[in-house]
C-alpha cells in the first residue's frame, strides 16, 4: 500500500484567510484541490509539502457563470461539472470535449479545472482547448491580483508563472465571435485513464459562412515542454478561403512547429505524423462548425 | 495533529479523529472496519477503492479523510437493503460477472451510480461509466452484460 508522508492540513474559511496562510508558509504550503495529481505525487515521494491548504470551504470557487457574454469558471469546478455543464457544452463545446477526455469518470469527479492548469503537465487535456478559446486566468495573492492570458502562463513541464502564495481563482472565457468553430482530439493507447500521446485543439473564425478565415488558432499538446501554438500553421490559414488543400498545407506546417520527444508513450516520428493528422481533422471539424453556426460556437 | 471529522457512511453518522495523511480508504477500512472497499493501485488507476461521495463515484485512495468531513459516503456495504441484494449485485452473481472479486465492489458502485443517473444506458455508456474500474481477471464482457440485465430488471 502506498502511504502518504506526514503533513499538516488546514481549511481556511475565506480567500483572504487562505492567502494570508499561504503567504506565511512561504512555499512550504501547497493548495490541494481535487488531489488526483498532488496525492499521487506525494505518495510517490516526488513532492513533499509540509502543509496542505484546502479551499473547499471558500465560497464561489466552484461556480460556472456568465461573464461579459462569455463564461467564468471557478478554479475548483470539477472536470465532470465542466464536461456535463449545458452552458459549457453549448457555448464552448471544445472545452466540454477536452474535459470528457480526462482520466476516468472517477477521476473527473474529483479533479478540477484549476488543478489541470497549475500542475502544468505538457500533456494536460484542458490547456490546449482553453488556449484556443483565448482563456484568461485570475490569480489572487495576499497583496495583489492579476488576470493574465493562459497563453504564456506555462514556462515548462510542471512550471508556470504562478508565484508561491498566489491562488488561481477563476478561468475566464471571452465570448466567441460569430462563425467560429473548434475541435479537440486526443490520441492515447486507450480511451480512458490515459495521458495523451498527442493532442490538438483548433479554432477557426470566418468573416461569413462562405467567407475567408479571419482568425485561426491551433494548439498542440504533448509534443513540446508546454502546450504550443502551431504558429506557422496559424499564419498560413489567416486570410485564406478554407479548403481541404489549405488544411493539409497547414497540417504539414504544424509538424515543424513542435518538438516531440520519444518516450514510453510514443516515438517522436509517430507524434509528428499524428500532429499532421490531428491538425487536419480538427480544422475540418472547426470549419464545418464555423460555417453552420450563426455564431458564438467554439 | 489529528483532526476530528464528522461524516455519514451508509446512513450512519460517524465522528472520527484522523491524521491528515490518512486516505478515505484507510479510514473506512481501519477505523470503520468496512473492508469491502479495496485498495489496489493507490494512485487512482484501478478503481478498486471506489465509493460514492456526495452522490458521485470517486477513488477513495485519492481523497484525504479530512476532505470527507461533512460528506455523505456510500460503500459497497450500503448497497444491499438488509438481506435483499441490489439488482446489480443479483445480476453480477447470476451472470458470472464476479471472478476473483477484488474489483467487484468498485464495479457495483460505479454501475449503480450510472443506473441512478441513466436508468437505460447503451452498452457504450455502460463501458464508459466503468472505464475507471479495472478487472484484472478481464471479465469485462460479463460485467457489462450484468449491468445491462440489471437495467432491464429495474425497469419493471
Amino acid at each position: 500500500m502506498l502511504l502518504l508522508p506526514k503533513f499538516d492540513y488546514e481549511e481556511p474559511k475565506s480567500l483572504p484567510e487562505a492567502l494570508a496562510m499561504l503567504s506565511e508558509l512561504k512555499g512550504n504550503g501547497k493548495v490541494i484541490a481535487g488531489g488526483t495529481d498532488l496525492l499521487v505525487n506525494m505518495k510517490k515521494g516526488t513532492v513533499k509539502p509540509a502543509f496542505l491548504v484546502s479551499l473547499r470551504k471558500v465560497e464561489g470557487l466552484r461556480e460556472i457563470g456568465g461573464e461579459n457574454g462569455g463564461l467564468a469558471i471557478g478554479s475548483h469546478a470539477t472536470i465532470s461539472e465542466i464536461a456535463d455543464s449545458d452552458r459549457v457544452g453549448s457555448m464552448f463545446p471544445v472545452l466540454a470535449r477536452s474535459a470528457s477526455c480526462l482520466g476516468s469518470p472517477l477521476i473527473r469527479n474529483r479533479a478540477t479545472i484549476g488543478g489541470n492548469i497549475v500542475t502544468a503537465r505538457p500533456a494536460a487535456d484542458l490547456p490546449p482547448a482553453l488556449i484556443v478559446l483565448g482563456a484568461y486566468v485570475e490569480l489572487k495573492g495576499k497583496d495583489a491580483n492579476r488576470t493574465i492570458p493562459l497563453d504564456g502562463f506555462f514556462t515548462g513541464p510542471g512550471t508556470s508563472v504562478i508565484e508561491s502564495g498566489e491562488v488561481l481563482t477563476r478561468i475566464i472565457l471571452p465570448s466567441a465571435p460569430p462563425f467560429t468553430g473548434g475541435d479537440y482530439i486526443k490520441i492515447g493507447h486507450r480511451a480512458a485513464l490515459e495521458i495523451a500521446i498527442v493532442a490538438a485543439a483548433s479554432r477557426l473564425t470566418l468573416d461569413k459562412p462562405d467567407g475567408v478565415i479571419v482568425d485561426a488558432r491551433v494548439v498542440l499538446s504533448a509534443v513540446a515542454p508546454t502546450a504550443v501554438h502551431a504558429a506557422s500553421a496559424e499564419k498560413a490559414l489567416i486570410g485564406q478561403r478554407p479548403s481541404e488543400e489549405l488544411f493539409a498545407k497547414a497540417a504539414a506546417l504544424a509538424e515543424g512547429d513542435c518538438s516531440p520527444i520519444t518516450d514510453m508513450r510514443g516515438g517522436a516520428e509517430y507524434r509528428r505524423d499524428m500532429v499532421n493528422t490531428l491538425v487536419k481533422r480538427t480544422l475540418l471539424k472547426a470549419f464545418n462548425d464555423a460555417r453552420d453556426m450563426k455564431g458564438g460556437n467554439a | 495533529m489529528k483532526k476530528l471529522i464528522t461524516f455519514t457512511v451508509n446512513d450512519m453518522g460517524y465522528e472520527v479523529a484522523v491524521a491528515p495523511n490518512k486516505t478515505l480508504t484507510q479510514v473506512l477500512r481501519d477505523d470503520l472496519d468496512l473492508l469491502g472497499t479495496k485498495e489496489g493501485c493507490g494512485v487512482g488507476d484501478c478503481g478498486a477503492c471506489t465509493v460514492i461521495m456526495d452522490g458521485k463515484p470517486v477513488n477513495s485512495c485519492l481523497v484525504l479523510a479530512v476532505q470527507a468531513d461533512g460528506s455523505t459516503i456510500k460503500t459497497i456495504e450500503g448497497v444491499a437493503r438488509g438481506d435483499s441484494l441490489h439488482p446489480v449485485q443479483e445480476t453480477f452473481v447470476e451472470m458470472g460477472a464476479i471472478q476473483c472479486g477484488f474489483c467487484t465492489p468498485g464495479m457495483v458502485l460505479s454501475a449503480t451510480s450510472l443506473l441512478e443517473k441513466n436508468p437505460h444506458p447503451t452498452e457504450h455508456e455502460v463501458r464508459e461509466a466503468l472505464s475507471g474500474n479495472l478487472c484484472r481477471c478481464t471479465g469485462y464482457q460479463k460485467i457489462v452484460e450484468a449491468v445491462q440485465e440489471a437495467s432491464r430488471r429495474m425497469k419493471g
